[in-house]
């Protein structure tokens, strides 16, 4: 197989199958999809398309039943920090304070406990939470518990960041301010990024390749390229453009899961 | 600094009392009711005094034991002595099995129904098994303890290590942790919430445990235990409603000084705890 330079990670005929017996469920099937270096890449889908499974593929939390996953050539197949990961639910340590969450990662990759303090400070002020590196993390609003999982991927510099979903639990204009300062945050590092997310106005606005997936079992629907310069307008004409793009490609599909369950065992 | 006062103090009708105040009050409120209520009732003769002394009789006799006799310190020492070795050993012991369970899903099958089985015989039924095996001396009673508390704490820390988000562990394994960091700083930390309640549970379990261990074992001559025990060939009701005032407080004090301290310092530090 040949590696493109261009390509970081190379997804090649996956297939995930969950359950035993009669209880199978087939969240992804045969799934091809490359992701390029140093982008942005979001992927979108109908709920229960197998984007979060994938990421967790990505993630090498768990393992393909079939096909290969490759990164750099070489496949995934246990979590490591070549990755960083950005959870939907936060998952931060609630016995570490933030500046202990941001400096874990950097304390299992070489760093003495001088240096990767003062990293972890560095990316406790990327992500704006300045003043609160010992607080504890039940202590902060859900957005700043986001801020600190980024920092924390991020901190030691992996070389792909996967983020699930990672603004799904906030509200409205908590959630426009994240992806304002995740586009800015990105500009700085211009690190590949792949980013799953349900919501067609996230996906326009942060993305350089929106990958649309179809109902379950996910495959790719269809790849949109936007080329507009960042900070994007939220009501600029080629956004919106893009959003347009996408929507009608996921609306299909939207219908499609919704039919589905419409007829399922429910 | 909005109406300082009103923060500092509680309302009582249109009084204000000071918060220290009101909650030294709260705290003595209970005992100052029923002792001057048990106090009448003997001291109108309603109640036989041999058979239910009245608090001033009781305060009398711990002075006697404490000051004149210098007999309760005695008990006191050799029951907490024996109370810390055998729940220090049943924690060390109960975490070890525990996480061994909780990790080997093998292991967990093989000893599921064996550990409910144990947790489920009352401790005081191993004691006469104890004096037979080990004799009728300190080991029997620490081991009594020991068995008291060690399967309640295997159980929980079972529960609390299955307990831990695994998304925890995913983003610790993302980070390179090594399974050795993976247990001490996610799965150890993370079954604290579990662990932790059954730490002063289990306490409670161990004191029943040493209670019936000082009694039937026939070499031990100290410990509160005993004495409340001894305390019935004179007909002392005194001494035994002492011995349960102390073991009674001295509840409280470890619990509140040690256990409920650590909680404080773990779980409540880091808005774990669960309010029940």
């Amino acid at each position: 197989m040949i590696v493109n330079s261009d390509v970081k990670i190379a997804i090649n005929n996956v297939t995930k199958v969950f359950g035993a017996n009669s209880n199978l469920v087939v969240a992804l099937e045969d799934f091809s999809l490359n992701i390029p270096n140093n982008k942005f890449t979001t992927i979108v889908g109908p709920s229960g398309c197998g984007k979060s499974t994938l990421l967790y593929l990505l993630g090498g939390f768990d393992k393909p039943t079939a096909g290969e996953i490759l990164m750099d050539g070489k496949p995934i197949a246990v979590p490591g920090p070549d990755r960083g990961f950005v959870f939907q639910d936060f998952a931060l340590f609630p016995w570490k304070t933030v500046i202990g969450n941001v400096m874990f990662g950097l304390l299992h990759n070489g760093y003495n406990k001088k240096e990767a303090k003062e990293i972890a400070m560095d990316y406790i002020s990327l992500v704006n939470l300045n003043g609160f590196e010992h607080a504890y993390p039940h202590t902060l609003s859900g957005g700043m518990k986001q801020r600190v999982g980024i920092a924390r991927a991020l901190a030691y510099r992996p070389e792909v960041l996967l983020m699930d979903e990672p603004f799904g639990s906030l509200d409205a204009q908590n959630r426009k301010n994240m992806q304002r300062e995740l586009v800015k945050v990105w500009e700085k590092l211009k690190k590949t990024v792949v980013f799953v997310t349900h919501s067609v106005i996230e996906a326009a606005y942060l993305s350089d390749i929106i990958v649309v997936m179809t109902a379950r079992p996910g495959k790719v629907k269809g790849i949109i390229e936007a080329n507009i310069p960042r900070p994007r307008d939220y009501i600029g004409d080629d956004y919106l453009a893009v959003r347009k793009q996408v929507l009608l490609l996921l609306e299909e599909e939207v219908q499609k899961e919704i039919s589905q369950n419409r007829h399922g065992p429910l | 600094m909005i109406f300082p006062d009103k923060i500092n103090s509680n309302r009582v009708g249109t009084l204000r009392v000071p918060t220290k105040l009101f909650a030294a009050v709260q705290f003595l409120f209970p005992f100052l009711v029923l002792g001057s209520l048990w106090e009448v009732l003997i001291r109108l003769g309603l109640v036989n005094a041999t058979l239910l002394p009245a608090p001033s009789m009781l305060m009398q006799e711990l002075y006697e034991l404490f000051f004149r006799k210098q007999a309760l310190q005695h008990h006191l020492y050799h029951s907490l002595y024996r109370l810390l070795l055998g729940y220090l050993l049943a924690v060390m012991v109960g975490v070890m099995m525990g996480t061994v369970l909780a990790l080997s899903k093998v292991v967990r099958q093989m000893f599921s129904v064996t550990l409910s089985l144990l947790i489920s015989i009352p401790t005081i039924a191993w004691i006469p098994v104890l004096l037979i095996t080990l004799g009728l001396g300190d080991k029997t009673v620490i081991t009594a303890i020991f068995l008291g508390g060690v399967f309640e704490i295997t159980y929980s820390t079972v529960a609390g290590m299955r307990s831990v988000d695994r998304q925890l562990t995913n983003a610790a394994r993302i980070m390179g942790a090594t399974r050795w960091d993976l247990f001490f700083k996610v799965l150890l930390p993370g079954s604290l919430v579990s662990i932790m309640p059954s730490l002063r549970l289990s306490v409670g379990y161990c004191w029943r445990a040493l209670v019936g261990g000082e009694m039937l074992s026939a070499m031990i001559k100290w410990g509160l235990g005993k004495m409340i025990y001894e305390a019935r060939f004179w007909n002392d009701v005194k001494v035994m409603l002492v011995g349960l005032a102390a073991i009674g407080i001295l509840g409280v004090v470890l619990d509140r000084l040690f256990l409920k301290t650590l909680e404080q310092a773990t779980l409540e530090k880091w808005g774990m705890l669960v309010e029940r």
